[in-house]
Order: structure tokens, then sequence, then C-alpha cells
């Protein structure tokens, strides 16, 4: 590897961490690695595939919108490098596309060839047991990716992978602390909730709270529940 | 009432209290010396005061909620108490709540963050008749007093919700009348609660009065919002 890709590693990787320290957006975080990827690794294309919550990789970004490309990747999803890499947690490399023999990867296998790429390289975005996708590097050349390319790669993958986490765990954390501010504020809502009642039916708000009340117990739902729908007009009665 | 003589106690107490609520004051009353004192919820929690010493410093958490400014929302959202021990003298951080306030017999006010962890649940105001500066030692007591007063009030909204049915609410301060009033004016203007929250708050400041006052005029139909052309005009 030359010094001035040195350079350019040590910039990416200088970008990411201010990614993280300053706030961003996980979706322009990643696609910020895919494109360090191509310009920084001897790289033609790069791809990212995150699981979804029923286990399923999906792809979330790419260097090229190509339906070719996300087709590939797609195969490779299925049967090839992207799903060993996520399944087993280890980086997969095909260093030569066109002797792979595996009858299960051929799919893949003549869709990448067919777009000139001889390399390929799949990366588990892991941390510690926890596997959550994959980067998926193509290349022109064969042997497209020497060792310390990889590891290039990799650690690029660590970062990203602890930012996608970091956002994960405050989205739930932070769900988490509405739900309880909603539930010890339920008082607020119900008071709400018979405000828009009363109005409703013209009625006073104790006769309100009885409507409210016997529409919960009918329905077998909480009150504050119901109160919510009620103040947010999604349930009328 | 409960009455401690000094701060261990009054710590002591507060830690495992079982009091009245509005009780509380006067048991802070005894540890720091000012003229008066209130314990209101606000920030994590919905705003209530839940205890005020007297008529002037329920009238001083009113007008914060009203307006939505002043030092005790500076304290629940910075997390630090503020300082203003000279209402009069410093220049006006808020106009509308000093304007308010012109009335009231002021001259300074304290105001304490009721922290759990990094949560605020509401704030402990002192004020005093003359400008007034807290020690280091009075500081120090006010704000673990407030750290205190922070798990009590979590624990009895806690407590609320376990016992699942609104509990008779009797409190002088209460809030109820302008929940009541917001889902009252959501069901006449099909506004979302913020809109209309926002609605009640305007109309309160642009006639002088507060919102329960206000909420009380929407709820027995003498005060009614009506949208006409696209505006939303208030019938009297």
């Amino acid at each position: 590897m030359t010094a001035a890709r040195d350079e350019a590693l040590f910039d990416a990787f200088a970008s990411l961490a201010d990614t993280l320290v300053t706030g961003y957006d996980v979706v322009d975080l990643l696609q910020l690695l895919v494109e360090t990827c191509q310009r920084t690794l001897d790289v033609a294309e790069a791809g990212l595939l995150l699981a979804d919550t029923s286990g399923d990789l999906e792809l979330v970004t790419s260097t090229s919108e190509s339906t070719a490309l996300v087709e590939t990747i797609q195969l490779s999803a299925e049967s090839g490098p992207c799903i060993e890499s996520f399944q087993t947690g280890e980086p997969v490399a095909v260093p030569d596309l066109a002797g792979v023999g595996t009858e299960a990867w051929r799919g893949f296998r003549d869709a990448a060839l067919a777009q000139g790429f001889a390399s390929v390289y799949a990366i588990p975005l892991r941390l510690r047991t926890e596997v959550i996708g994959t980067l998926n590097l193509f290349g022109r050349r064969v042997d497209g990716l020497a060792a310390r390319d990889v590891r290039a790669a990799q650690a690029l993958a660590d970062v990203a992978t602890i930012g996608i986490l970091h956002e994960r765990s405050f989205r739930a954390s932070d769900l988490l602390r509405q739900q309880l501010q909603l539930a010890l504020n339920s008082r607020v809502v119900i008071e709400q909730a018979k405000g828009v009642l009363a109005h409703q039916h013209g009625v006073t708000p104790e006769l309100a709270f009885q409507l409210l009340r016997r529409y919960a117990r009918n329905n077998q739902l909480q009150l504050a529940d119901v109160a919510v729908r009620v103040v947010h007009r999604t349930l009328l009665f | 009432m409960q009455v401690a003589d000094d701060f261990d106690d009054a710590i002591r107490l507060l830690r495992d209290y079982s009091g009245a609520d509005a009780d509380l004051a006067g048991v802070i009353l005894e540890v720091v010396r000012v003229t008066g004192a209130s314990v209101s919820t606000m920030g994590f929690l919905a705003e209530e005061t839940i205890s005020a010493s007297d008529r002037s410093v329920a009238r001083l958490d009113e007008a914060q909620f009203d307006l939505g400014e002043g030092p005790c929302w500076d304290a629940v959202s910075t997390g630090a108490p503020v300082s203003l021990p000279d209402l009069r003298a410093a220049p006006a951080r808020w106009p509308a709540l000093e304007a308010m306030l012109r009335s009231e017999p002021i001259g300074a006010v304290h105001a304490f963050p009721m922290l759990v962890g990094s949560l605020a649940m509401g704030a402990l105001d002192l004020y005093h008749v003359e400008p007034y500066e807290l020690d280091d030692v009075e500081t120090r007591q006010a704000a673990a007093i407030a750290e205190v007063l922070g798990r009590h009030v979590l624990r009895r909204a806690l407590v609320r919700v376990v016992d699942r049915e609104p509990p008779r609410d009797d409190s002088p301060f209460s809030r109820r009348i302008v929940h009541q009033a917001t889902g009252f004016v959501v069901g006449q203007l099909g506004v979302s609660v913020d809109e209309a929250t926002l609605l009640i708050q305007g109309m309160a400041f642009s006639t002088d009065r507060s919102m329960r006052e206000v909420g009380q005029d929407i709820l027995n139909g003498s005060r009614r919002f009506e949208v006409r052309e696209n505006m939303i005009e208030d019938e009297r």
C-alpha cells in the first residue's frame, strides 16, 4: 500500500470517527463507509447489507444503484460469500471468482463475472459475538485486495458497526424513556380525553369520565390507552 | 405537620416521607430560612405544584407553567440551580414572567432541579421578599433536599400508575382543568394537543389571566373558539 493510500485511509478513519462524535445519520455513515472503500482500497464497487428484524440481509447502501450490481449482491446474500460471512462472522475472500466451483454459488458467480468482476471479499459487521451485516467489495482484478487491504476494510467496518449499534441502543432507550414518561403522566392524557368527550357528547367532564371508563372496561383496554386514542382522534365513541 | 429541627432531620424525614404532600414546603422552610418555598413536578413529569407555602410562591410557579419560561424551567433543562438574588435589579431575563410577578412581593428567587439520575422530575423554588443570596451551606442543603424530593415525586408518580384508577385530585393547584379544556378544544377544532395548548396559552397571555381561569371559561362554555375562513377566533 502506498503512502498516499495510507494517508487517504487515515483521513477516512478521521472522518468516520468525527461523524460518530458529532452526531450522525446512520445511512450517511454507511454511505461514507462504502465510498471510502471504493476510494482508498482497490475495489470497483462496494455494497453494505444489514440484517432486518427477521434476520434477513437487506442491501442498505452501495456505490452504485445499477440493477445488475444490486442483483449480484442479492444473489450473494442468498447463496454466496455475503451470507457465509454473515453466518460465520468471519471475512470471506474469493480472490479468483472464475475458479469458484461450488454449485450453490453459481448464480452469484455468473452474475458477478458478467459485470467484469474478478474477485470479491465479504467483511462481517461484527461486535464481539453479534453480527449485524456484511460489507461486500468487488474487484476488477484477480487477487484484488492484499491482506492488508482486507484488514483495513475490517477496521472501517468495525467503526461503522459501533456507530450502528450505538444509534440502535440510543433509539431503544429513548423509546423506553418516552413510554415511561407517558405511563407516569397518564393522568394528563386521561383529563384531556375527558375534555374531548365532554365536547363531543355535550356532557360534564365527570360524565365524560364514566363514558371513558365504560369503553375501556367493555373492551378490556387500559384507561390510558383508550385516552391516548381519543385525544389523537383515532378512536371515536 | 411533621417538624424537622435541622437539615439532617429534614433529609431523614423527606427520604421516607409519608406525610401530606401539601406540608412539604413547610418542612423545607424549617431548614432554609427564606420567605417561601414550593415543590413542583415538571420536566419528565407533568407540570403540577404539589406544595406551596404561600400564595405568592404558588403564583410564581403557575406563571412559569403558563408562560413556559422562568428559573424553574432553566433549572430543569440545565440540571443546575438558577439563582436570582436580586430579581428587581437583574436585567430582564424573562420579560413576560417578570411583568406578571411585578405585583408580587418577591425580591429573590432560587430554583433547584429535582434530579433522579439525569432526568429532572421537577423543581424546588425558594423565594424571599427582600433580595437574598443563599450562602454555600444553604445552597448545598437546598440542592440535597431537591434531590431527595426528586425521588419522592417519582415514587409518588409510580404509585399512581400501579393504583390504575386516577386518585381524587383535590389539590388547590391542580391543572386538571387546563388538561380538560385542552381536550375540549381538540374536540372543538380538530387540532392537536400541542396546538390546543398553545391556543389556551396565547389567550391567557393576551387577556392577562391564568390558563386555569381560561380553561374554566372554555369548559363552562363562556368562551369558545371558532374556525372562520381559516382563522381561529374566540367568541365570548
